[in-house]
């Protein structure tokens, strides 16, 4: 029984009632109290938000002087690998290049890659999901057959497969790949929790009502799930973004960006990583930073939206 | 139990038709010539012709498929451009390096995850589980290559404890006086900067999962009664709760395989460790076309029996699980 309801009730006569507010502003604002009140969670948010300052802080150093562009600036001084200085607060790279400014456009791209494979895998697993647990039958039986097939292949092996026969692989195709094959785990989550919704009362009543399929999947169906999928979200972000830092690593990324994986890839491939530690360590604390940001986030997401983890932790 | 797990072997079966499939399928759409993916350019055009015959390159694309499954069955996979040879036997040469790194990894990693996992679930709250749970969500989100690489940088360049690269060292494997014991050890210490990266990476999953399961046993009713019986504290511990927490590890296992094989893959690569992994990503960037084809079809294999293997032993582990 939703608080507001007593309220209305006990309101003396003549004063006119407050509007009761909506359900959905009051399960958001529990939703943000409990995850303020998780440290991880707050962490999380830190350490994203400094990510984002520096993904945003990318366009400076190539508009204050083209030298400091990421991929085609070089130092004319330099030309090649030195510690940090003045002019390059990050030192260079092999011929030349500014690390800071790389490192910067590295969390341009960590953040597109991440955040749109994420949302792709989302919507392929959601309406997979939704279809497989609502239909029922044979469909779910062979939708899900599929996602098992899917979900125990290594993406990275299969990615670097596929950019054996189909040649170098640009970031979109990338992000595209990523999405297609990392929807199943999110698939078999919302079709469990679309199966459990399929037996509640209110969707008999909107069948009754004569709402058709499609009403009920998208109208009373999605919104039920959306929260789970957001969940899943922030753990895809995660596993996108280090799976095309391994790529790039192994040299298979997109050639035209700058991303950190790259960055990991000239510094061992030119065989500086036992000379320039300026150059080996930011990438890969960034890297790490920025996936165990999101990991956090996704952690006490998962606390906001299961309320039987959130007593055990704070029995602890 | 016997119908679960034939249903299951015909699942695999099913799926492994279908990966066949889709890998030849691949081929044949891929931009530019099919035949010069298959048949090596180096070879004299006699030669050539014979590989095409073999391949059934000249035939309808029926026969073509058919061909290439019995090819695969037969375990048929044609000549490696790269090393001139059988792709059969490059495979058989790097699959027991690859054995030997990553059994051992993953069962180092589980047995020391859960048990540290265990302890950080019994001593809820404290700093030993905190201290645990924080070092494993961190290890856990590291980036594997650049662990392997500051392993590289800080081990075996700066303190030169141990080798670079590589899996033995040839003057000790050239030396005939030298012992298989001597050649162990050689083995053994080329292994540990390797290992070590991949246990940094693996353990801190397991830790995780089985502290959250054992959570949720201490709280059943058995465990009440155990302690109601005055049992010791270790005896409910490690044989009335753990065995039972550890079950939801024996999944994790299964499903985060195909996690691990990517790291596998990473690790023999910037190690240099004669695997399948890094003979995978070496095929890839030469334009090994068959040998390719064939590190991945045998990892593709290896993850789907792996996968029975542990639905199988978790319905032999849990009698509660009935298919």
């Amino acid at each position: 029984m939703p608080t507001w309801t007593l309220a209305y009730a006990t309101e003396p006569e003549g004063e006119p009632a407050p509007p009761p507010p909506s359900p959905w502003r009051q399960r958001l604002a529990e939703g943000w109290r409990v995850f303020r009140g998780n440290l991880l969670g707050r962490i999380g948010m830190v350490l994203l938000g400094l990510f984002a300052l520096m993904a945003l802080c990318s366009y400076l150093p190539p508009a204050i002087d083209p030298m400091y562009h990421p991929m085609t600036g070089v130092d004319p001084q330099v030309l090649h690998s030195v510690g940090p200085s003045w002019r390059h607060w990050l030192g260079t790279d092999f011929m030349g290049r500014d690390i800071l400014s790389q490192l910067l456009a590295g969390a341009r791209v960590a953040f597109l890659v991440g955040v749109s494979a994420a949302f792709m895998a989302i919507v392929l697993g959601v309406s997979v999901g939704m279809t497989a647990g609502y239909a029922g039958g044979v469909v779910d039986h062979l939708l899900m057959r599929l996602a098992d097939m899917i979900m125990v292949m290594p993406t990275l092996l299969v990615v670097l497969m596929l950019a054996a026969l189909f040649g170098r692989l640009n970031i979109w195709t990338i992000v595209l790949m990523i999405a297609l094959f990392r929807w199943p785990g999110v698939s078999r989550v919302i079709r469990a929790q679309t199966l459990s919704l399929k037996q509640r009362p209110f969707i008999d009543a909107a069948r009754v009502a004569g709402a058709s399929h499609l009403r009920i999947v998208f109208r009373h169906i999605l919104p039920n799930v959306l929260p789970l999928a957001f969940l899943y979200m922030t753990f895809r972000v995660t596993s996108a973004i280090v799976i095309e830092a391994a790529l790039a690593f192994l040299g298979f990324g997109d050639p035209g960006t700058v991303s950190w994986g790259m960055m990991l890839q000239w510094v061992w491939k030119t065989g500086h990583m036992f000379r320039a530690p300026w150059w080996l360590l930011p990438p890969g604390i960034c890297i790490s930073l920025i996936t165990l940001a999101f990991y956090m986030l996704g952690r006490a997401m998962d606390e906001v939206l299961d309320p039987r983890l959130r007593d055990e932790t704070q029995a602890g | 139990m016997r119908r679960f797990v034939l249903a299951r072997l015909a699942q695999v079966v099913v799926i492994l038709f279908l990966i066949l499939t889709v890998l030849f399928v691949l081929f044949r759409l891929a931009p530019g010539d099919p035949v010069s993916r298959l048949v090596d350019p180096n070879l004299t055009p006699e030669e050539a012709a014979h590989l095409i015959r073999q391949l059934g390159l000249d035939q309808p694309l029926t026969t073509q498929y058919l061909l290439y499954l019995k090819n695969f069955f037969t375990g048929n996979f044609g000549y490696s451009f790269h090393y001139g040879r059988p792709v059969a036997e490059v495979i058989w040469e790097r699959l027991p390096n690859t054995v030997l790194l990553f059994t051992t990894a993953v069962v180092l990693s589980a047995l020391v995850g859960v048990s540290w996992g265990k302890i950080a679930a019994w001593y809820q709250g404290r700093w030993s589980d905190t201290a645990l749970t924080i070092l494993a969500l961190v290890t856990h989100t590291l980036f594997l290559p650049w662990v392997a690489l500051l392993m590289v940088w800080v081990f075996a360049y700066h303190l030169g404890l141990f080798p670079i690269t590589g899996m033995i060292s040839p003057e000790v494997w050239l030396d005939p006086q030298a012992g298989v014991w001597a050649r162990v050890v050689d083995v053994a210490w080329h292994m540990v900067l390797p290992l070590a990266t991949l246990f940094i990476m693996h353990f801190g999953s397991y830790l995780l999962i089985m502290r959250s399961a054992m959570l949720d046993t201490l709280k059943e009713d058995y465990i009440l009664t155990a302690r109601a019986k005055g049992l010791p504290q270790k005896v409910i511990r490690n044989h009335h709760a753990a065995p039972n927490a550890a079950l939801p590890v024996v999944t994790s296992v299964g499903l985060s395989l195909a996690f691990s094989i990517n790291g596998g893959a990473l690790t023999e690569t910037v190690f240099s460790w004669p695997g399948i992994g890094r003979e995978l990503v070496l095929a890839v960037s030469q334009n090994d076309y068959p040998l390719a084809q064939a590190a991945f079809l045998l990892i593709a294999t290896v993850v789907l029996l792996s996968n029975l293997i542990v639905d199988v032993l978790y319905a032999y582990l849990d009698p509660r699980i009935r298919y």
